[in-house]
């Protein structure tokens, strides 16, 4: 059994973010929406993916996060989830200078691609010399992904795909991060309290709602961070916050 | 036996190298249809099809539509490029209004607007004054809108629509506070 179906993710596993056709207004513009009720001329035949479940949650520690962030004029901000017309219109609207990196959905691109390496050696009969340890595997993965200068960003939205990268991966990007950062930016993370049952990707509605939506499954997830663990990855972070929620999802906020 | 077609196929351009000029009336037109079934495009005077690659700089100041490989610069001072589901782009692209659908590798100047369809998948920075992202589309890499609007600091986010909370959050622990 390959690396990449140990962890669940077999090649054409899962949908990625799919999409729920709602197509809000332009960032900076003042055009009329597209809504569902009038789909794009182009969509028509084309492949759907199922509807998305989404749900709102009040969110404290966002509240907490633009808090810190307020004053700050035009700062950088890394959101490591996928694109959102709504996450990037909030914070763009904000004045923030917005770099968008869809870290799990690489990180499922990665996989695939390690696993395409493997399966074309294995079919050669040639011994391959990819060394698939999992430290190795990370650092080929960053050396692709995160590549800015440091100091580079005064906040990041790490959501809570640290819960659904391998470990070592999870602690690389931290380590990564804390050098893209500048001295008292703000890092915006997630993590469930207990194994999520879905998968769940998160978008921003106003400074206190994030909206959650029930995506096909992008990664599995790979552990459960303890208190104690959050703490110790994030290390060199001068202030960790927390704000625990009845849904199991610890929403923190880590201060360089 | 098989009733045969005409040569000329729907969507097709008539010259080897894959960009074909269209007429006005053309241009005009209703929806061509790609070998995908989906329109192609229903503005554009010229068109690389699905299939051919192309390296170079393109330069002009008609509509473009890209279905097919395309690699270099792309230069469209006052029309639109429109990178179709199939296209795959590694260019800088300079334009009044990008649409993209497919893939693109490179830097986007759209100058009034660039839309990411959810196909759409874009590596590189855009910069535009008006930017619209469908659900799906994926990007990496930085945005910058210009405008002279000023910043409306307490607008509210556009788009979804605030429902009822369900994870309510009920404690903080751990660590110091943020003041």
């Amino acid at each position: 059994m390959s690396f990449l179906n140990k962890l669940g993710i077999g090649v054409g596993a899962g949908a990625g973010a799919g999409s729920n056709r709602e197509v809000p207004r332009a960032i900076g513009g003042t055009g009329r929406p597209r809504t569902n009720s009038s789909p794009p001329v182009g969509a028509v035949g084309a492949t759907r993916a199922p509807e998305l479940r989404e749900s709102n949650r009040v969110s404290n520690g966002l509240k907490e996060f633009l808090w810190n962030l307020d004053g700050l004029g035009r700062g950088a901000l890394l959101d490591l989830g996928p694109a959102w017309q709504t996450t990037l219109s909030f914070f763009i609207e904000r004045g923030f200078r917005v770099s968008s990196e869809d870290i799990l959905r690489a990180w499922k691109e990665f996989l695939v691609e390690e696993e395409g390496k493997l399966r074309e050696a294995a079919g050669r009969a040639a011994q391959h010399n990819l060394d698939v340890t999992p430290a190795a595997r990370a650092a080929r993965f960053l050396e692709a992904n995160l590549q800015y200068p440091n100091s580079s960003f005064d906040a990041v939205l790490l959501w809570d795909l640290l819960d659904y990268l391998e470990p070592l991966v999870s602690k690389q990007i931290v380590a990564n991060l804390t050098d893209l950062l500048r001295p008292g930016g703000v890092v915006f993370a997630m993590f469930h309290s207990k194994k999520p049952e879905g998968f769940q990707r998160y978008r921003v509605v106003d400074s206190t709602t994030l909206q959650v939506i029930s995506s096909p499954v992008l990664c599995p997830a790979q552990r459960v961070y303890q208190n104690r663990e959050i703490q110790d990855l994030f290390g060199r972070y001068r202030t960790m916050k927390s704000f625990v929620g009845r849904d199991q999802l610890r929403e923190s906020l880590f201060i360089k | 036996m098989w009733k045969k077609e005409d040569g000329k196929s729907q969507g097709v351009p008539e010259n080897a190298a894959g960009i074909s000029t269209g007429s006005p009336a053309a241009a005009g037109s209703p929806a061509r249809e790609s070998s995908t079934g989906l329109p192609v495009s229903s503005r554009a005077s010229a068109c690389l099809s699905q299939g051919i690659r192309i390296k170079g700089e393109v330069t002009g100041s008609e509509d473009l539509f890209i279905d097919g490989h395309f690699e270099g610069k792309v230069n469209l001072s006052n029309g639109s490029l429109t990178v179709g589901p199939n296209g795959e782009v590694k260019a800088d692209i300079f334009a009044r209004e990008v649409i993209v659908r497919g893939r693109v590798d490179g830097k986007i100047v759209g100058r009034e607007k660039i839309q990411l369809w959810s196909t759409g998948n874009v590596a590189g920075d855009l910069q535009t004054e008006r930017l619209v992202i469908e659900d799906g589309a994926v990007l990496r890499g930085r945005v910058e809108i210009e405008t002279g609007k000023p910043i409306d600091k307490h607008a509210e986010a556009r788009g979804a629509a605030a429902g009822t909370s369900k994870g309510g959050v009920v404690s903080v622990n751990s660590g110091s506070a943020a003041d």
